[in-house]
């Protein structure tokens, strides 16, 4: 079990779990209100309306968790102090954008901007560069942590997308793939490391 | 069908008997579970390894007969239309095709469509389910010594049997519901509503029976409720003793669970898109897997920090809640209307 004590990684979790139990508890009120209002048999028109009062519930958890998101991925490359003042910087433009070109093009400018910086993180886990900040040591588990990030952020963008059908498939199959692999190699670091670098079994490539 | 009532017969017959054994090992669980459960010593410690080896034995047989039953319909009920009817439904399904996003394909008279049913269909889902757990509960039972852990094992895998005996048979009539759907194209003769029939059922064998995601999405996710139900024991030992020994192999298992739950969840979506069209989001079945994923990647998040006292206890709570929104969504289906509804 890994030893831990509070820091910057700790209440992110802690502001992750606050806002992903808001989008449960949305979830269950969505069940019970589509069963209520018997949303089956409505017509079409009715359903989307019914879809879009829902999503206008979820949509400040959903910026929630993408700023959250922004603010969680630079972890990775900056030390604490940088990393509060990229925080307020990118909220800062992002509020400007909102306020000036409307709430989806900040969310997309956060979006693109954690796209970015996740892909330099990406690069960097594979060279196996120690620049990186994670609070575990292991080469597979860091790329694994880092693709399942990227599939996150890949799949809020994907659902942006939604509108263009091909692109919004081909950015779902990376998504998918992006998330499954990431699990695998973060889950199943250490009997990877063994099936690859057999002759390191005494030298772990992962610690959790 | 009458072509199939041997194979039927023969289903059930050798359904009754896999039951019937594993209705006493499941009896024998139920009692080596309660007295272990109770005492501070083991009693008999030998026969839980092969009891639960029996009892996975038989949830393979089982699944054996289901997949024989299952290749029994693939090679004796065939949708095959007279002849003449076959230029006619072409230039329909063509029609249909040029404005569908995803289409059917043309009907071939040398080889007509057949069905390909997974062997996790109606009440045959929990019976795969709970092979799934009776492996799993094998893995674990070896990782752990504890007798009260095995004790909770075995009352488990018994009230999985229950589950099977009282309320989902899959030998006693099995699939009703597919049966129901296919039996009058079987009792028709007449050319024209042959026809109409098979304008029926094709879709579904497309879209549903034979669709290659109903091969994947279901397994997993099945796969995902046993090992977050091996994750709620763990859970629960959690609270009675701090052993970090119970939480590893809760996270080995809840790793498989959420890998699992993720991957199938996500395979799910473009399944969605190609059998339903857009129309679907804000499903109750899709709320309730989106809540259950939401509150077990929050257990996962929270095991990183459960030296903490406090959170140890968080943690081992959000691996029950996490069990407890399974079986919500799990009885969502049966409750709450909309495209995954069992009503």
């Amino acid at each position: 079990m890994p030893q831990r004590t509070a820091s910057y990684d700790y209440y992110l979790i802690l502001a992750s779990v606050v806002v992903l139990f808001a989008i449960s508890a949305i979830c269950i009120y969505g069940m019970f209100s589509f069963k209520f209002a018997q949303v089956q048999n409505m017509a079409p028109a009715l359903k989307y309306a019914h879809m879009d009062r829902l999503n206008a519930i979820v949509a400040p958890f959903v910026v929630a968790l993408i700023t959250i998101l922004g603010i969680c991925i630079p972890k990775r490359l900056l030390p604490t102090h940088w990393l509060n003042r990229f925080a307020v910087l990118l909220l800062t433009v992002a509020g400007t954008v909102g306020f000036a070109f409307g709430a989806k093009t900040a969310l997309l400018l956060i979006l693109a901007a954690s796209l970015l910086l996740q892909f330099a993180v990406l690069a960097l886990a594979l060279t196996g560069s120690q620049r990186i900040r994670f609070e575990r040591t292991g080469y597979w588990l860091r790329l694994g942590s880092t693709l399942m990030h990227l599939g996150l952020i890949l799949f809020v963008l994907d659902l942006y997308f939604y509108p263009y059908p091909t692109l919004h498939l081909a950015l779902f199959w990376a998504t998918t793939g992006a998330t499954t692999l990431g699990m695998l190699f973060c889950f199943y670091a250490q009997p990877l490391a063994n099936l690859l670098q057999p002759e390191n079994k005494e030298h772990p490539a992962c610690t959790e | 069908m009458e072509i199939l009532n041997d194979s039927l017969l023969t289903f059930t017959a050798a359904g009754r008997i896999i039951l019937a054994i594993l209705t006493g090992v499941a009896a024998f669980s139920t009692l080596w579970g309660c007295v272990n459960l109770c005492r501070r010593q083991p009693l008999l410690p030998r026969i839980s390894a092969p009891l639960l080896v029996c009892a996975a034995t038989l949830f393979l047989a089982g699944f054996a007969l289901i997949i024989w039953l299952h290749g029994q319909i693939h090679q004796l009920l065939p949708l095959v239309l007279p002849d003449e009817l076959v230029p006619w439904l072409n230039r329909q399904l063509a029609a249909i095709n040029r404005s569908a996003a995803y289409g059917l394909p043309l009907y071939d008279p040398a080889a007509p469509p057949r069905y390909l049913l997974p062997p996790w269909l109606e009440n045959e889902k929990y019976f795969f389910w709970f092979l799934c757990s009776a492996i799993m509960a094998l893995f674990a039972h070896r990782r752990m010594a504890s007798h009260r852990f095995r004790a909770a094992l075995h009352l488990l895998l018994a009230i999985q049997v229950g589950i099977i005996l009282l309320a989902a048979n899959p030998f006693a009539a099995p699939l009703p519901r597919f049966f129901a759907e296919i039996s009058p194209w079987f009792a028709e003769a007449a050319p024209i509503r042959k026809f109409g029939l098979f304008m029926q059922l094709y879709p579904k064998l497309t879209f549903y029976y034979n669709a290659h995601y109903m091969w994947v999405h279901p397994p997993l996710l099945f796969l995902s409720y046993s090992a977050i139900t091996i994750v709620f024991i763990t859970s629960c030992l959690m609270l009675s003793r701090r052993d970090p020994a119970v939480e590893t192999l809760g996270y080995d298992f809840a790793k498989l669970g959420f890998l699992a739950l993720t991957t199938g969840m996500l395979l799910g979506y473009p399944w969605a898109l190609k059998a339903w069209g857009p129309n679907w989001w804000w499903d109750p079945k899709i709320c309730s897997s989106i809540m259950l994923w939401a509150v077990f990647s929050t257990y996962l998040h929270t095991r990183l920090y459960a030296n903490k006292p406090v959170m140890w206890y968080f943690s081992s709570f959000l691996g029950i809640l996490s069990f407890a929104a399974m079986l919500f969504t799990l009885l969502a289906s049966f409750f709450f209307p909309g495209e995954h509804t069992f009503q």
